[in-house]
């Protein structure tokens, strides 16, 4: 009896269990030209550079026949999960999974610019033209996307799972600083003001492998702080994603499941900066492009991880999986702000001539507008997210809506009592964009005016919450994450 | 949100038709280069490599914590390693350099003019002031001066006498690279690998401290960047045989800093897998980059990486040595297709004068009274003769306003070298890679001396060691200043000249 309630104590919160698995791709590239979203104005893209995908994974843990806990997560390579697009595809998918609660189903996004827009009004609807718009493409991907969740979650096998960390230099900061305390993103630095690029990179690669009962790879899920922003372009492209799943395919054959996943990375990208010259130089010398090569450092650092860590696969490992509505202290505008906004919108609206640049404008500075006056009478003072935290064996998996800057993120993976914390940035959707979540150091590079690309990413127009509100999304994530490390209570 | 990428820019040229207008622009724009003659005009290479072993067969003082150590064993030997470089026009020496690369924590005052003496002496043919010498800053070498710690008397090597064997060993090895040049080619490429961290941590009241705790409600976030780019510089026979590699690593090799054996930390586990991997008698030259803030020590998500160097069987130095070894091995390749043999070579020495970082009252008094408390402990560490120096320059800061360092820039080819001699803040190098007009520039910090930490303003707004005046000989207002000269160095090997 004593040593039953030692073993009680020691033991952790999650109990060991049967680890159950299943993976599909769905291809979510339109077949027609379509609208890319990313950009101040839209393109339309009509060629494919890359094929975009959905790639779904889904969990289960099971102790014999009692279901102890599930996920199912998909990766897409979407911009940004919009409002309303998760609660859409749950609705979508109602019915379709019996047996599973559609609330533990999250879609994160790999933040490629050249994928499809995905809101309507995103955009001026007439500068889509003969486009496939987004209120048709949507339905389009969903049913796409929906075959692919069901076929991972009926198909779900057995299984096992591995984890590690590996390295590559695949994001860098581009928040540059000057001598008179301005910041700006993707701003000069071969200039005398130049001082230093504003925060932190972690290149730390995050993979978690999982197998089938006979330990053939099935699926891996990836995560590192960059955004899958190497190329750019005007045609339709997953990014550099494309090239780490080609490779992993070509290495460890076409049917793994391949999910990228975007850490804390508001403040990153793939773009060489510093040494941007020689980068250059040796895509040259390699014969590829930028965005190959940076599936090349991945796909690398996977290869070598995998290789690794295929001395400790698991089967008998905890799934635990909690999601919860969290409210954030939103991010105040000042009156000075408001000016500002109120009259960029101003100038808008009688403008004779429409630019195409009109649209996002306008959203832009016209949500400061509404967000100062909701503030006046009391309201818009949170900001309401979901958040998905999992336990899988010793790693933590920690889910938040935001382009996150990567202090941020350091501060949780610091906090967090997990051997391995694997954290997904643009995660789910809400019904209020997410947008940029900057740190102190951002948000004195500059204040808010006309140029919307005055201090980019860290002014109150790009951020729904500001540093304070960070602060409380890192404390309620560590908590969380926390929460699933502690030993049971007491057994009677 | 958008992120206004501005598109690739990185793109293998169309394959598309090209116009007669094109092929035109393109013939104008190749007469245009041959014309512009550069600063440096092509010469032949000459080339000569050697290494030295500086292992100590006796019990030394182990230098780079404030407390005294004596080894008691050495864990891998330390070496020192020169590359000789001479461009010649015919019989004319056009410029000339000796790489040096030491297994020392950094080069104090006791070693570089006489080794330059006596260079002086064995090579008249060679200018002493460009020798190149770097430290790798392992702290688990010698003590070379007198004074700094307490040291017993017997049973262990004294730093004067280390002192005059290490110079006698660089003064060796460097005659020995100079006497076997021939010649050879260069070539350079950019790899990458994670090796440094920052390791100074920042907190909710504007603090900041290095390898401060993380796992904290008050913590922050790291304070500032790195760059994980390694910049190499291959050394090539004329039968395209490796010789030797420069490898710019932005870490310094402090490790297993605080044992008590003789270590050349990771640089031993980097030289031991390339000679297996790549070349088994390869000279490595190991260069610091711009690391004042940096070390290998891992600030955050410890267990995550401890784990896996437990799954790879692997020592952390082991583990870096890998990740460097690899990537070279890798870049060589690369690099071994573009074998260059008549490139542009200048080498240009400057002493800088640059403004100091000027002791106030405030910290005056601080230091006046955390020597009493010292005094009260009976603290024997260093830590008394830290804060007293403090207190020394205060007094004649005002007659003595600048502190000189010796700048060494060179040109090879396409690539920059730039040094200075301090532990350089990462930011600085950052601003002198993105402003240099080189396609590939390799800064290099610990060289021609010590200057001590070089922090930037925000380190100093937070403080902590490293960025506080004890540490500082010189602090942002110099650091500025530096940057400035070294692009200015740069720029001026990169002017085509007049004619």
């Amino acid at each position: 009896m004593v040593l039953a309630l030692a073993l009680a104590f020691s033991s952790v919160g999650a109990s060991a269990a049967e680890l159950w698995i299943g993976a599909a791709t769905a291809d979510i590239t339109p077949d027609r030209p379509v609208p890319l979203t990313g950009n101040t104005s839209v393109r339309i893209a009509r060629e494919i550079q890359s094929r975009l995908t959905a790639n779904v994974l889904a969990l289960e843990s099971r102790e014999g026949e009692r279901v102890v806990d599930q996920a199912i997560m998909v990766s897409c390579d979407l911009c940004v999960i919009r409002p309303g697009i998760q609660e859409g595809f749950r609705k979508h998918l109602a019915g379709r999974l019996p047996g599973f609660d559609l609330n533990k189903l999250l879609l994160a996004a790999t933040h490629t610019h050249a994928a499809p827009v995905i809101l309507q009004n995103r955009y001026d609807e007439k500068d889509y033209g003969d486009a496939m718009q987004p209120k048709e493409y949507v339905p389009w991907m969903y049913q796409r996307m929906a075959e692919a969740v069901v076929k991972a979650w009926k198909s779900r096998e057995k299984g096992a799972v591995a984890w590690g960390l590996g390295h590559a230099v695949a994001g860098h900061n581009r928040r540059v600083v000057y001598s008179d305390g301005t910041a700006k993103m993707y701003g000069a630095m071969n200039i005398p003001e130049f001082r230093g690029v504003e925060g932190y990179e972690d290149h730390g690669v995050h993979v978690l492998c999982f197998y089938d009962s006979q330990k053939r790879l099935k699926a891996a899920a990836i995560s590192l702080a960059t955004t899958a922003q190497a190329a750019g372009g005007n045609k339709v492209s997953a990014d550099f994603w494309h090239d780490v799943r080609r490779l992993i395919h070509e290495q460890h054959g076409e049917s793994v499941c391949v999910l990228g996943f975007c850490a804390p990375a508001g403040d990153q990208t793939p773009r060489a900066h510093v040494n941007k010259k020689s980068e250059e130089r040796m895509c040259k010398l390699r014969d590829l492009t930028y965005c190959e090569e940076i599936g090349r450092r991945v796909a690398g650092a996977f290869d070598d991880v995998a290789g690794v860590i295929a001395k400790d696969i698991r089967a008998d490992v905890s799934l635990i999986h909690r999601v919860r509505q969290v409210e954030l202290p939103a991010r105040v505008i000042t009156e000075a702000e408001y000016a500002v906004a109120k009259k960029v919108c101003e100038e808008v609206d009688v403008r004779k001539k429409r630019l195409k640049t009109d649209a996002w404008t306008r959203h832009f500075y016209g949500l400061v507008v509404e967000r100062y006056l909701a503030q006046q009478k009391g309201g818009w003072k949170t900001y309401a997210m979901e958040m998905h935290v999992l336990r899988l064996g010793d790693v933590a998996i920690a889910t938040n809506p935001f382009e996150l800057f990567v202090d941020y993120g350091v501060q949780i993976q610091a906090r967090s009592p997990a051997v391995q914390t694997f954290l997904i940035q643009l995660a789910t959707s809400g019904p209020r964009p997410a947008y940029y979540v900057p740190t102190p150091r951002a948000v004195a590079g500059g204040a808010l005016n006309a140029n919307p690309f005055t201090n980019y990413s860290a002014t109150a127009a790009a951020n729904m919450i500001g540093p304070e509100g960070a602060q409380v999304l890192v404390d309620r994530t560590a908590e969380a994450i926390n929460g699933l490390w502690k030993p049971p209570a007491k057994q009677n | 949100m958008p992120c206004f990428s501005k598109g690739n820019t990185m793109r293998r040229p169309s394959k598309s038709f090209r116009s007669k207008r094109t092929i035109l622009s393109e013939i104008a724009g190749v007469i245009a280069v041959a014309l512009a003659v550069i600063n440096a005009p092509a010469a032949e290479l000459r080339i000569g490599a050697a290494t030295i072993n500086i292992t100590p067969d006796k019990p030394i003082a182990l230098a780079g914590q404030f407390n005294t150590r004596i080894s008691r064993g050495v864990d891998n030997p330390i070496t020192a390693t020169a590359v000789a470089i001479e461009a010649r026009e015919g019989e004319r020496s056009v410029d000339q350099a000796i790489l040096l690369s030491t297994d020392i924590v950094v080069f104090f005052p006791a070693i570089p003019q006489p080794l330059r003496e006596r260079l002086r002496a064995k090579l008249p043919e060679f200018d002493p002031r460009k020798l190149v010498m770097t430290a790798t800053h392992t702290h688990t070498s010698a003590v070379t001066e007198e004074g700094t710690y307490n040291i017993p008397k017997d049973g262990v090597m004294q730093p004067r006498e280390y002192a005059a064997f290490l110079i006698e060993r660089l003064a060796e090895v460097c005659v020995r690279a100079w006497q076997q040049r021939k010649p050879g080619g260069v070539s350079w490429g950019l790899g990458h690998a994670v090796v440094g961290n920052n390791r100074r941590a920042t907190y909710a009241d504007g603090t900041a401290k290095m390898y401060g705790v993380t796992n904290d409600l008050k913590f922050r976030g790291i304070e500032g960047g790195e760059d994980h780019g390694l910049e190499m510089l291959f050394f090539w026979d004329k039968q395209k045989k490796l010789l030797a590699a420069g490898i710019n690593v932005e870490c310094p090799s402090q490790e297993v800093e605080s044992r008590s054996t003789v270590n050349a930390d990771f640089w031993h586990d980097v030289r031991e897998q390339l000679h297996a991997g790549l070349a088994k008698d390869l000279f490595v030259l190991g260069w610091p980059g711009a690391c004042g803030d940096i070390s290998p020590h891992r600030m955050y998500r410890k267990a995550a990486e401890e784990r896996m160097l437990k799954l790879r069987g692997l020592t952390c130095t082991q583990d870096i040595g890998r990740r460097i070894s690899r990537e070279v091995t890798d870049v060589c390749e690369l690099a071994r297709r573009d074998i260059r043999a008549d490139v542009p070579f200048a080498h240009e020495v400057a002493d800088l004068a640059l403004p100091v970082r000027k002791v106030t009252e405030r910290e005056v008094a601080e230091a006046q009274k955390e020597i009493e408390v010292l005094k009260k402990k009976g603290d024997k560490s260093r830590r008394s003769a830290w804060f007293q120096a403090t207190v020394d320059r205060y007094r004649t800061q005002d007659k003595e306003p600048t502190f000189t360092v010796e700048v060494h820039v060179l040109r090879i080819g396409d690539i920059a070298i730039a040094t200075n001699p301090f532990e350089l803040f990462h930011d600085y190098g950052a601003q002198m890679k993105a402003r240099s007009k080189a396609e590939q520039t390799f800064v290099i910090e610990l060289t021609g001396g010590w200057g001590r930490y070089l922090p930037t303003a925000r380190a100093v707004a937070g403080g902590g060691y490293s960025a506080v005046v004890q540490s500082n000989m010189v602090g942002p207002e110099g650091g500025q200043v530096l940057v400035d000269r070294t692009v200015e160095m740069i720029g001026e090997l990169w002017k085509p000249t007049t004619k």
